[in-house]
């Protein structure tokens, strides 16, 4: 049988001095023809939702305005992600070249990189990096700037309209889409808000061309993806793997050969059970493959000594915690399922108000404001589904 | 026009406006708490969640457009049942006081607890608590535990004072409302958040626990506050004003009103000054009179002076009908040329919202009624310097308290042959005078005002006199009142014996010979048409609930 699990080393091998090199020679590229190949890629957003890249920018570039931004999201906040901080890291020219690319196909003469304000550490190191660019793009003649905005720990401000409050200067909370930020974005301009790993992925598709990208992955998720594997796995860390690959291939290559279950996509993920590897893919929604699990790169597997009612309880505190607070489904919705688990767990209530709270984070789903109260659903509803004796007794 | 289906029905719309915007144009209310018509969208409260057709999730009426042959379901079963869903939600944490909330009766969460959702919860945990019992400024009280988090306080704070003084803090269910540190929420408009306020989450702290809504009468109404001349409601309880709102009206004051004219304006109605009966001077003591007696004797006074002795000072809180009324009187009965009113500006009191510099709220209705001195009359100035100087013998003066001007001023008056003081409250001016008529404020009343845009507006009484004819005033009632009980703010309530300033110098003019055929204020409306343009084919019914632009000369303008 042909292994769908493949490793590759696109984002964050054979890294040199010579990035930038390589982006000139991009940029003095027409446009169109940039835009020709990331829309031929199917490149489509690392972060999770998985918009198409090309796409984005092409909205960018056709609305028309004086000022325009690229935005930079390295608010890695989905707990089990860790790739972006390895990414800014190792190959942060890759990232900034990502970033000059969107600011020449969209006419942005400005960007900033929405930092993590647990990613610290990483600013001296970035702000180096950033003197040598903008050295490197005025003797090249290039205008435009990169400035690092440190984001202030909020969850939510990993949504990209909610990073834009944040960067306004207003409280962490998303706006209402339409507008989307391509026309409306900060400051009202438009703007591009792109995931660091979108940003290399886009760099390097320009640099191996659409076609060797699409070799890799499965039609409608092509390309690979670095993937943070955490858990109980003998071995965690991030590798980037090919879109497409099952879930008991992953399994058989990371698990501990007692794993029950994996988080797929992080707390706003879904749980997989052990009876269900083998039907489940990673990749996009949509695709060809139509279940595919989304996700941005968090895959933490669990073994039989987890507790689920712990896990998915660990889950609801945070978004109870991170949930903004602004509309009501979300506001009420995640403080009534934790207390509801809670209650069920005790023996206050029947097991037959699971369905009750099922029911509830069905309307979380259809009726909240943004991602975040949208998908509190998933990881509820495939834990109680899947694991609900753990969850009465 | 571009056209959209709702529920069936097709919608015209202007391009950008929202299905919520477009709607409620044909007089379809799609639920919602966070959106207001004169507010930034939210989108926060998700109870306007509408269904529409080729739309893969349900949308926020609030802030999608409508397009060409979009086709939008607010009644289909999916809409409903998200809907009941997010009300559920909203109760979840309601603590549902609803018998000791000032909100109850016009409360939207309320409103639409029976309208869209269950009737019970399926969840029964302990309720959130949060601070109750905030104030958060001089008038507004806040309430952590009601309020549903849709912001409008806060927008109205950030986009219409401008002050910007309230925010959300914490996040998630723990999410409530403050000022800002240091701050206090404290501006000329801070009250009109009770009103926005969907819930009983912020009170008015004069108004908290006075009443419950549903045991007073509102009585549509101009406010007396300045020449702004906002629209109001007046709300009685057993005759006795216990509160003031605004009432929309978008040529005048939108849907606000200032603290000052919520606050200030009405408790003098019922003051322990407020003349009560016609009082006359006898032997340096105020004896209670009849009406025709009174009459009479100022009739008998007055014919004794010379016309050149006798001046009138009108006020520009009466009415037209009052002005107009007492113009008549003193140019043709005492056919005296002195007659005018003083002005009450304060300069640098205004704003760019609401609030004018001119205090008074008919300043122009008194000068288009006809209130100024005739050719080679006396102005303002001159009569005050007459009364002085001791040329002018006898004074008839309506609401101005002349004697607190100066001490000058009150021995003046004091010399004075005659004094007829129409007043509504005792002053040092009303001490001075040989007769005190009574009279009736804004709000016993029926009558017009014209604001500084040259609106001509309706005030209305919503506070009976022993003068006002129930039936013809066409007064307000209250629940209480329909009910005939033996709580009717009627029957309890006390009665002044005072009258529209019209009607006394309607009396006055009958005790000289003159009887005018002015039953109600609208009559004399209706007769000033006949001889001033700016009034022409006026009533009431065509001055309406939100008012008439004047046609004004451009020499009335200048």
């Amino acid at each position: 049988m042909k292994l769908s699990l493949k490793k590759v080393d696109l984002i964050l091998g054979s890294y040199s001095n010579e990035e930038y090199k390589i982006l000139f020679e991009m940029l003095s590229r027409n446009s169109d023809e940039i835009l020709k190949d990331l829309i031929e890629s199917g490149l489509k957003g690392r972060g999770g939702a998985g918009f198409p890249t090309g796409l984005k920018w092409k909205l960018c570039a056709e609305a028309v305005s004086d000022d325009k931004y690229i935005i930079c999201n390295a608010d890695e906040g989905e707990p089990g992600t860790f790739k972006d901080r390895e990414i800014l890291d190792r190959v942060p020219k890759r990232v900034l070249a990502g970033m000059a690319l969107a600011a020449k196909v969209t006419g942005a003469a400005k960007g900033y990189i929405y930092l993590r304000a647990e990613y610290s550490f990483l600013v001296n190191k970035l702000q180096k990096e950033l003197e040598e660019f903008h050295k490197i793009l005025k003797s090249n003649n290039i205008k435009f700037n990169v400035e690092i905005f440190m984001g202030c720990g909020a969850y939510i401000c990993g949504e990209e309209t909610a990073l834009l409050q944040s960067m306004e200067g207003k409280r962490g909370e998303p706006r209402n889409k339409p507008p989307f930020p391509t026309t409306t974005g900060y400051l009202g301009k438009p703007t591009v808000v792109n995931n660091v790993e979108t940003l290399v992925s886009a760099f390097m598709v320009c640099r191996i061309g659409p076609e060797e990208f699409k070799k890799l992955g499965i039609q409608g998720s092509s390309g690979s993806k670095l993937f943070s594997v955490s858990g109980d796995t003998p071995k965690p860390g991030i590798y980037d793997l090919e879109f497409g690959l099952s879930l008991a291939e992953f399994v058989d290559e990371f698990g501990d050969g007692d794993t029950k279950a994996v988080q797929v996509g992080g707390a706003s993920g879904f749980c997989v059970p052990r009876k269900k590897f083998n039907e489940t893919t990673i990749g996009y929604r949509g695709g060809l493959t139509g279940d595919s699990l989304p996700t941005g790169g968090s895959m933490m597997l669990f073994n039989s000594s987890r507790s689920m009612y712990n896990i998915l309880r660990n889950y609801l505190d945070f978004f109870a915690e991170e949930s903004c607070g602004q509309c009501t489904p979300c506001r009420i919705g995640c403080q009534q399922l934790k207390n509801g688990i809670e209650a069920v767990k005790k023996g206050e209530k029947d097991p037959e108000y699971l369905n009750q709270l099922l029911k509830l984070s069905d309307t979380m789903k259809i009726t909240s404001k943004c991602g975040l109260g949208q998908s509190v659903a998933n990881s509820f509803s495939s834990i109680v589904t899947n694991f609900t004796e753990e969850m009465i007794y | 026009m571009p056209k959209f289906t709702l529920d069936g029905n097709e919608i015209e719309f202007k391009p950008g406006e929202t299905i919520i915007e477009a709607a409620k144009k044909v007089g379809v209310d799609i639920p919602h708490f966070c959106w207001h018509p004169s507010l930034s969208v939210s989108g926060n409260c998700r109870v306007c969640l509408v269904e529409i057709e080729k739309m893969p999730k349900l949308a926020i009426a609030c802030s999608t457009t409508a397009s060409e042959g979009m086709v939008v379901h607010s009644q289909s079963e999916k809409t409903l049942s998200a809907r009941n869903a997010v009300m559920e939600f909203l109760l979840i944490n309601h603590p549902l006081d609803c018998p000791i909330c000032d909100e109850a009766g016009e409360c939207k969460l309320q409103d639409y607890a029976y309208q869209h959702s269950k009737g019970e919860s399926r969840f029964t945990e302990e309720k959130v608590h949060k601070d109750k019992r905030v104030p958060l400024g001089p008038n507004v009280m806040f309430d952590g535990e009601r309020c549903i988090s849709c912001s409008r306080c806060i927008r109205f704070a950030d986009e219409i004072t401008k002050t910007g003084e309230l925010t959300f803090v914490q996040r998630g269910d723990r999410v409530t409302i403050v000022t800002f540190p240091g701050k206090e929420f404290d501006n000329a408009y801070s009250l009109n958040v009770t009103d926005i306020c969907p819930v009983g989450a912020l009170t008015n702290r004069d108004f908290r626990f006075k009443a419950r809504v549903w045991d007073m009468s509102a009585t549509k109404t101009i406010c007396s506050g300045c020449a702004r001349g906002c629209n109001i409601e007046v709300w009685v309880r057993n005759n006795e004003i216990l509160r003031l709102t605004p009432s929309q009206n978008d040529a005048v004051n939108s849907f606000w009103m200032c603290d000052y004219g919520r606050l200030e304006t009405f408790k003098q109605v019922h003051s322990n000054e407020r003349i009560n009966g016609v009082y006359m001077k006898r032997e340096g003591q105020d004896v209670k009179v009849s009406w025709d007696e009174a009459y009479a004797n100022a009739a008998s006074e007055l014919k004794h002076l010379n016309k050149d002795q006798i001046a009138v000072i009108a006020s520009a809180s009466s009415t037209c009908e009052d002005n107009f009324m007492l113009a008549k009187f003193a140019k043709s009965v005492l056919s005296t040329k002195h007659v005018d009113y003083i002005p009450h500006v304060v300069p640098g009191s205004g704003d760019d919202l609401l609030i004018r510099e001119d205090k008074s709220p008919n300043a122009f209705g008194t000068e288009l009624a006809g209130v100024h001195p005739a050719a080679g009359g006396l102005n303002r100035d001159a009569i005050l310097d007459g009364v002085k100087k001791g040329t002018i013998k006898a004074l008839i003066v309506v609401d101005e308290d002349l004697a607190a001007m100066s001490p000058e001023m009150e021995t003046a008056l004091a010399k004075l042959d005659v004094l007829i003081a129409v007043s509504t409250h005792h002053n040092r001016t009303t001490a001075l005078a040989n007769i005190i008529f009574p009279s009736a404020t804004y709000a016993e009343k029926n009558g017009t005002w014209v604001n500084f845009q040259g609106r001509i507006q309706r005030i209305r009484p919503a506070v009976t006199t022993l003068e006002a004819d129930r039936t013809l005033d066409n007064l307000a009632q209250s629940r209480l009142d329909k009910f005939g009980t033996e709580y009717d703010r009627w029957g309890r309530s006390v009665k002044l014996d005072a009258r529209p300033v019209w009607k006394i110098f309607a009396g006055l003019s009958t005790a000289f010979g003159n009887k005018m055929k002015y039953t109600t204020a609208e009559d004399v409306l209706i007769d000033m048409g006949k001889s001033i343009d700016a009034f022409k084919k006026l009533d009431y019914e065509k001055i309406g609930e939100q008012g008439v632009q004047l046609e004004l000369s451009a020499k009335v303008k200048a």
